[in-house]
């Protein structure tokens, strides 16, 4: 064992001996698991290679520092490695050496080596003038022997072997190699191919150049990579230390541009919307407010872009869409980051029976694009995405689920209140009781039932249709069902992806409609504040303040838009971040975000 | 070539389409003239009927015009009637039937044939109770709609009921078979005519003795005359620009552009295998660049966010966390004034690419500017009003390579100053404020090197970019997250791109020694306190980054609304936003005054 034997000569402690055996082992015995368990060999091999090299390097190594190598976790001895790693970025200059080089030209990724260098068989070495490759990573374990040192290399695509021989390097390489590389400085590397005779593919080097000499270890898998908190809060060290946090980067990146593909070859043109507006419409949430100095005045950060998109379709563009930033002042959940990213569409002469199709173009388009197929599991639940969808009214879902039929209850709301309340008094909790008696309408009402008993139990893709009116300002009256809308909303997991109607287009109806809205609020914002004499300071405090306390008003320009006559049309929102989510089998929205927001550190 | 496109997915696919586009364009304007010239000749015997048509748009009072439309509404509701029906199922768009039916010949009708087309009524011609002409607009084209009487399978006081309520810019349904007028004029003879939304306000129109040639269809590259739009007035293209999209042609053209541009940056990068991904539009601190930035407040969190102002440090850590390209395609904020260059919120490109340097980035400069030139316009040169619309404009030359300044060296050549070496000195300081005063070069106070180095550049260099030309290797003290250059520690490796004098891009190898980013972020912090609030703040979490490992990276930005305004000739950047911020209005009722004013007073 070439690796048992180099770490009984670096006198680490012995529990890391161990488990470096252990591990390394496993490296050679089986394949296909190699980037994570390397990666445990790279951390354990990390933090006592920098107090090998300490000791190598420093003519008295101080007891502290000798003990970075048992646990880098700690403050002290995170210092102590960085003093001792600058001290040989010193040193490297002093010989004339940059460890911060300027540029690498690399012919492969890793993962092109292995792919091309696949058939080499074990021992065998290409010596050919075409094998000459070179490649660049970050250094994630080190063995270092007499005349020989192994090192693994991780890029962009994945990693490889360097094989570091004394004779193929001059004096003064092989020396910088043992003496100043420690895990997580970045290399770059070229030389021949090679096979060894454990079956490790390898780049035999014949130079290398230190890129970037990294000051800090790379964390521990044991201890860094538990740490949620500081997961989400130094993103890169995530990066680092699990490969697979980058692969759900990827897959993201290649959903938002098969979402891209799906719609511009359906004929929709991008564009790019206000984030900073005069009023927040489009929707009912808490904007985030800010103050522009030179105009004056306060703007708000948009909470959706429906008003302006809109606009466009009035102005002749009949099929646009724009994918970008959304702006909630909310509170945080595993569903909820204050700024999110959608896709809003709106194509006209259509109505949300052709949306319905849409959506399903296009979340089945991802999810092939991500996974290659229509069957995936989410958090051990296994969803089927193949086509159609089942469709159906809020009525009949409300009515299956509960046996209420709301479509005989009748007019009076105070009656069907207690008509649910008896139905579904084994059901309901004392806070959906509540939530029920607080119902303003018959639309409300349904729409509280519908969340309360039907949205979990929404699974498998299932397209909700026609909501009340008095909970769709935007939606157009549906053309059959008196106080319904042509709308729908997609559930995939119980969560909503997509809310998508048949446009209001009537200039008189929608004014009429956003101003009850606006009375609504004012009348909520009113009793709230009500609730509270004392006032704003008391509210200040107050953790349920956060429902109606900010001002709504119309947007008087969409309205005067709407004036000019807009197509019949039909758009939908679908929040990308959640769709991300589905696709990756991610379990809260920070897996989903680089930079997710997070509370202030204590 | 032409990029009327919106279809930028298949690139191979592009050409035919664009060039058909463009041979249905002339088709048209042939087709326009030759009607134009018709109802010259025919306008004699026929004067007194058209005019009436005419009248009842025109010469009415704008308030009671909008009071009749919302009659005319209500009445049709109070009839049970929905004058804005759901959805209207189009066959065809107007540039299909334009490519399918344009060579018909002259009087030949296909009364077999059953298309439906939507669009809004631009123009609307009467010569008699029982026929109508209309032109229906949609998608950049038009077409001729003929109603008549006897095809309508309506008695004739339907007819022209239903006609006379059709107004110019309401938008239309119309179901009938295709033909061409004896005239040779493509036309559709509605079965049926369906109001699909109305236009409540009097639609800007061109006044009949304005010059009657209708502005030539626009590419971009090519000057534009905004003085021949039909809406002229700023302020309300501007604020309301779906009214500029709907009258002016070539505004939508610009916005076509911008999106080509856009997918074209996109198309680039991810054929160089970048990643695109999304940092944060909201942060605790606004790194990345120099400028003030945008406060807002998350209530939940009670925590103070600033708006971005540049994405670079995010980028940056996702190539720490070993993504080894990616890019940004996003807003980002800066709380300045407004003017012909800057808009709050504006739209750029970042890239970040390990293990290349700034030499690379300016070869891939080239070649994504010349080949998005190319491909947008079909050669390297584009013509721009750069003195204004009335002087004629100038060309600029995007043939690579493009010419390359050494911003110290030429400065000191072509304003003859001898600029000493240290320019971290006092004595520097004060030879540069001494050059200043010399040259009557205004710098206001504080007048750091920086600044005054910044202002003599504008002075003495851009004014002379007016073809491509990178200025390169900036001082370090200009350059706080620029490297070193490698031959001369004073200087970085950065360079900026200018075009007509304006800066496109920055972008340079990136200082990835964290041990003297940390010095930059101090020294940047000695110039905020001698009152230099541009001045750069530390980022603690971007610093400790550093310290992981960087790997040698080239970044580069790109400002997309410049890039769009030179490729549409816009010497606006309120030209190319779709929205862009305005003064706020204190009275609306004003602005729409102003507007229907200026419409009457052509």
């Amino acid at each position: 064992m070439e690796a048992l034997k180099v770490w009984s000569l670096t006198a680490s402690p012995l529990r890391q001996l161990l488990r470096l055996s252990s591990s390394s082992t496993a490296i050679y015995g089986r394949r296909s698991h190699r980037s994570s368990l390397m990666l445990r060999c790279a951390s354990a091999a990390s933090s006592s290679s920098s107090s090998n090299a300490a000791t190598a390097e420093t003519p008295k190594p101080s007891g502290r520092n000798r003990r970075a190598g048992s646990s880098s976790n700690s403050t002290s001895d995170r210092e102590a490695i960085r003093s001792i790693r600058l001290k040989k970025v010193e040193e490297l200059r002093g010989q004339g050496v940059e460890p911060y080089a300027y540029k690498w030209e690399k012919s492969h990724s890793a993962n092109q080596l292995q792919e091309i260098y696949k058939h080499l068989a074990n021992g065998e070495e290409l010596n050919d003038e075409s094998d000459r490759v070179s490649i660049a990573g970050r250094v994630v374990a080190r063995r270092a022997f007499g005349k020989l040192a192994f090192l693994t290399l991780r890029d962009d695509s994945g990693t490889v072997q360097l094989y570091c021989e004394k004779e193929r390097l001059s004096d003064e390489q092989f020396e910088q190699l043992k003496a100043f590389i420690d895990i997580g400085d970045i290399l770059g590397a070229s030389g021949s191919m090679k096979r060894t005779e454990k079956g490790e593919l390898s780049i035999c080097v014949n130079s290398f150049s230190i890129l970037t000499k990294s000051l800090l270890p790379l964390p521990d898998k044991y201890h860094g990579l538990t740490d949620i908190d500081k997961r989400y809060r130094q993103r890169y060290v995530d990066m680092i230390a699990n490969p697979e946090v980058a692969d759900v980067f990827r897959k993201r990146a290649k959903i938002v541009s098969e979402i891209r593909k799906t719609v511009e070859s359906s004929g929709y043109l991008e564009v790019e919307t206000p984030v900073l507006q005069g009023a927040a419409g489009g929707a009912e949430a808490r904007p985030f407010v800010t103050y522009h100095n030179s105009l004056g005045r306060d703007l708000y950060l948009r909470i959706a872009t429906e008003l302006h998109l809109k606009r466009m379709l009035v102005g002749g563009f009949e099929k646009v869409y724009e994918i970008g930033r959304i702006f909630r002042n909310e509170g945080l959940s595993t569903r909820h980051n204050p700024e999110f990213t959608t896709i809003e569409m709106y194509e006209a002469f259509s109505d949300y029976q052709s949306m319905m199709d849409m959506a399903e173009l296009i979340v089945t388009g991802c999810a092939m694009a991500v996974n290659g197929k229509l069957t995936i599991d989410y958090q051990g639940t296994e969803i089927c995405l193949e086509r159609p969808w089942r469709r159906e009214t809020m009525h009949d879902l409300v009515k299956e689920a509960t046996g209420i039929d709301f479509s005989e209850l009748g007019d009076d709301l105070g009656k069907a209140k207690d008509a649910v309340l008896l139905a579904l008094q084994d059901v309901l909790e004392h806070k959906d009781k509540s939530g029920i008696g607080a119902c303003s309408s018959l639309g409300h009402l349904l729409n509280e039932v519908f969340e309360v008993v039907v949205e979990p139990k929404l699974v498998q893709p299932t397209f909700v249709l026609d909501y009340p009116i008095e909970i769709s300002p935007l939606a157009k009256p549906h053309r059959g069902n008196a106080g319904l809308t042509e709308r729908f909303e997609l559930f995939i997991c119980g969560r909503e992806m997509a809310n998508a109607f048949s446009e209001l287009t009537d200039p008189v109806d929608q004014r009429k409609r956003l101003e009850e809205q606006v009375r609504q609020h004012n009348a909520k914002r009113a009793a709230a504040a009500a609730e509270t004499p004392e006032g704003k300071a008391k509210k200040d405090d107050d953790d349920d303040d956060d429902d109606e306390s900010y001002e709504v008003t119309l947007d008087e320009d969409f309205l005067t838009a709407l004036e000019y006559g807009m197509p019949p049309a039909s758009g939908m929102g679908l929040g990308i971040d959640r769709l991300v989510m589905l696709l990756t089998n991610s379990a809260s929205i920070r897996d989903v975000i680089a930079f997710p927001v997070l509370k202030v550190q204590q | 070539m032409d990029s009327t496109t919106s279809s930028t997915a298949d690139g191979a696919g592009a050409p035919s389409k664009n060039a058909l586009k463009k041979e249905l364009k002339m088709k048209q304007r042939e087709e326009e003239r030759r009607r134009k010239e018709e109802e010259k000749a025919k306008q004699a015997p026929k004067a007194t009927s058209q005019k009436a048509v005419a009248a009842d748009d025109e010469d009415m009072d704008p308030t009671q015009y909008f009071e009749n439309r919302l009659k005319y509404l209500a009445a049709e509701k109070a009839k049970g009637e929905n004058p804005y029906p759901h959805k209207f199922a189009v066959t065809m768009s107007i540039p299909e039937y334009i490519e399918k039916y344009g060579g018909l010949n002259n009087g030949d009708h296909v009364e077999d044939a059953q298309v439906s087309l939507a669009g809004r009524i631009m123009s609307k011609r009467s010569s008699s109770s029982k026929l109508f002409f209309y032109d229906l607009h949609g998608e950049d084209f038009k077409v001729q709609v003929m109603a008549d009487a006897s095809k309508s399978g309506l008695d004739e006081a339907e007819f022209s009921k239903l006609h006379a309520n059709a107004k110019r810019g309401d938008i239309v349904g119309v179901t009938g078979f295709p033909g061409k007028t004896k005239r040779g004029e493509l036309s559709i003879f509605p079965r049926s005519f369906i109001l699909l939304s109305h236009c409540l306000h009097m639609m800007p129109r061109k006044a009949e003795n304005v010059s009657a040639k209708k502005p030539e269809s626009w590419i971009p590259g090519e000057p534009r005359n905004p003085e021949a739009y039909v809406l002229k007035d700023q302020e309300s293209r501007y604020r309301q620009r779906y009214l500029d999209l709907m009258l002016n042609v070539e505004v939508r053209q610009i916005f076509k552009t911008r999106a080509n541009i856009i997918s074209y940056v996109r198309r680039f990068l991810d054929n160089q295998r970048f990643l695109e991904v999304e940092t944060p539009m909201m942060n605790m601190i606004a790194g990345g660049a120099a400028a003030r930035p945008f406060v807002t407040h998350h209530n939940d969190l009670d925590m103070r966010l600033y708006m971005r102002i540049a994405p670079e440090l995010f980028l940056k850590q996702l190539i720490v966390g070993g993504l080894e390209r990616v890019y940004e395609i996003g807003k980002q904020f800066r709380n300045e004034g407004i003017d012909l260059t800057h808009n709050p919120e504006f739209t750029t490109c970042e890239f970040y690419m390990a293990f290349a340097d700034y030499n690379d980035l300016m070869k891939m400069t080239e070649d994504m500017l010349s080949g998005m030139v190319k491909e947008l316009t079909g050669g390297y040169k584009i013509k721009y009003h750069a003195n204004g619309y009335d002087k004629e404009p100038i060309e600029i030359d995007f043939t690579p390579p493009f010419r390359r300044i050494e911003m110290i060296g030429e400065l000191e050549k072509v304003a003859n100053l001898n600029i000493p070496k240290d320019l971290a000195s006092e004595e520097a300081n004060k030879y540069l404020i001494d050059a200043c005063a010399k040259f009557d070069v205004k710098c206001p106070p504080p007048q750091t090197t920086a600044r005054l180095l910044d202002k003599l550049v504008g002075e003495f260099l851009e004014v002379s970019c007016v073809n491509p030309t990178f200025i390169i290797n900036h001082p370090e003290i200009m350059s706080p997250l620029a490297k070193w250059h490698r031959s001369n520690n004073v200087l970085t490796e950065r360079f900026e791109l200018f075009i007509n004098k304006h800066e496109l891009c920055n972008a340079y190898t990136e200082l990835n020694d964290p041990v003297v980013q940390r010095q930059r972020f101090a020294d940047q912090l000695k110039d905020r306190q001698s009152g230099d609030d541009e001045a750069m703040a530390l980022d603690e979490t971007f610093c400790s980054a550093l310290e992981y490992g960087l790997a040698p990276t080239g970044g580069w930005g790109l400002g997309i609304d410049r890039l769009a305004m030179l490729f549409t000739d816009s010497q606006n950047i309120k030209e190319v936003i779709l929205f862009p911020a305005m003064r706020p209005q204190d009275d609306p009722a004003a602005a729409k005054a102003s507007l229907q004013a200026g419409n009457k007073g052509e």
